[in-house]
């Protein structure tokens, strides 16, 4: 990931982890259309500060901060707005409720979607992304042990969740 | 011999160091439950990449494609729509609304993220009751804007009423705020103040604003609030009032507290 760090370089680039942001969005939002929204922000935000990459950085980890937070900005804006916009927007939010109607089988998916915030985005960006815990650390600010407890919490959880323990009932 | 578990997962994710790896090599050649252990954590990462590598082929909308080849704009661009207003805001860029202090500058840019004048007598008559006027330089809401910024409480609204007000606070002025939403021929979302003895429109945004290359943006009812809610976190002096904190304001007529 050593770039020539010009612009319309680096922006290629950016197009090229497109499918990568909005995996690691989803796994954060939960949600396609937020996490299309969300990358989208985060696009539009890193292209406004380009020189703020250090091109001895990762790209991808640059980015996937900047996703994460694009998401906690929503998210805090939407604590703000359902209070301003209460009865503008009342009902508008009530996706997250099919997730408790899954069927028996349970995918990876809808098992990662159960996680708690912390440590579904460990294992998003170390299991499904591949980062080095390192980075992940990084994109998390986090130090490196308190990823890896959320990691192996996550885990615990993942295989507790998709592969119940012998004679327990489906 | 014990192994933690992070360790055995820090194995499996290539995360050891070599002499870390050869005590876990060591321990799963003695003792089969470690081998078991960390075939299971394998499996599991296994399982994980799988089930997700799919999502990389997906075609990626054009939407995200064009943003990544979208010229950067300079800082001094215009806020002409919504949907780079929030961005803007979201970005903490100097911008048009972020730069400047909030008041004056945000009611004299008129352009079409607010209502100018010109265009506002037109919009904003609703059942031939003008809603916001042009009181010397400063939009002011009469008719039954006023009435209902003065009278109803966030959250109330009458199945007839075209105004819902959405929250009250107090401003860093001391001032009362109130942010409402119209829904009339032109549906907009605006804040509006107390200040000597009037409601002046401190912020007003309407969902089908022009953009500057002539095509009609849409926003989504969920786009259109972030220049308020920009406005109002930039203006809140603590929390929004409460429904009995707003009752006490309404008997005072919405005076701003004495400091």
């Amino acid at each position: 990931m050593n770039a020539t760090g010009t612009p319309e370089n680096v922006r290629d680039q950016i197009a090229a982890l497109l499918p990568r942001l909005r995996r690691f969005a989803r796994n954060l939002a939960r949600n396609p259309h937020d996490a299309d929204d969300v990358v989208q922000i985060a696009v539009e935000r890193a292209l406004m500060k380009l020189d703020q990459w250090r091109s001895d950085a990762r790209l991808d980890s640059w980015m996937f901060k900047i996703v994460r937070n694009a998401w906690i900005d929503e998210l805090r804006s939407r604590g703000r707005r359902d209070r301003i916009f209460l009865a503008a927007e009342a009902g508008e939010h009530v996706g997250d409720a099919t997730l408790d109607r899954e069927s028996e089988l349970m995918s990876v998916q809808s098992a990662m979607a159960r996680l708690p915030e912390d440590q579904r985005t460990a294992v998003s960006l170390v299991l499904v992304e591949g980062l080095p815990y390192k980075e992940a650390a990084e994109v998390l600010d986090i130090p490196i042990g308190t990823l890896t407890s959320r990691l192996a919490r996550g885990r615990e959880a993942l295989q507790a969740m998709l592969e119940p323990p012998q004679g327990t009932a489906l | 011999m014990t192994i933690p578990e992070e360790i055995l997962m820090a194995y499996v994710d290539g995360e050891l160091e070599p002499v870390a790896c050869a005590e876990v090599e060591a321990a799963m050649r003695d003792d089969p439950q470690f081998e078991k252990r960390v075939a299971q954590h394998r499996e599991l990462r296994a399982k994980i990449q799988r089930a997700y590598a799919p999502e990389l082929t997906e075609a990626v909308p054009e939407r995200l494609l064009a943003a990544a080849r979208k010229p950067v704009r300079a800082a001094e661009s215009h806020v002409v729509d919504l949907k780079e207003a929030r961005v803007a805001i979201a970005a903490k860029a100097p911008s048009a609304l972020s730069r400047k202090p909030p008041w004056r500058p945000l009611v004299s840019m008129a352009a079409s993220l607010l209502i100018g004048v010109g265009v506002g007598f037109f919009a904003w008559r609703h059942s031939d009751s003008i809603m916001i006027q042009n009181a010397g330089g400063a939009l002011v809401a009469s008719g039954p804007l006023a009435r209902g910024l003065s009278d109803q409480l966030a959250g109330d609204r009458s199945p007839a009423s075209v105004l819902a007000i959405g929250l009250s606070f107090v401003a860093k002025s001391g001032d009362y705020c109130r942010t409402f939403t119209i829904s009339a021929d032109v549906s907009s979302a605006g804040l509006a103040c107390r200040h000597a003895n009037r409601w002046e429109i401190r912020l007003l945004t309407q969902p089908g604003a022009v953009s500057a290359d002539g095509s009609e943006y849409r926003a989504a009812s969920s786009a259109l609030a972030p220049a308020i809610i920009a406005a109002v976190e930039e203006q809140i002096s603590g929390e929004p009032l409460d429904r009995n904190a707003e009752i006490e304001a309404r008997k005072r007529k919405w005076q701003a507290a004495t400091r």
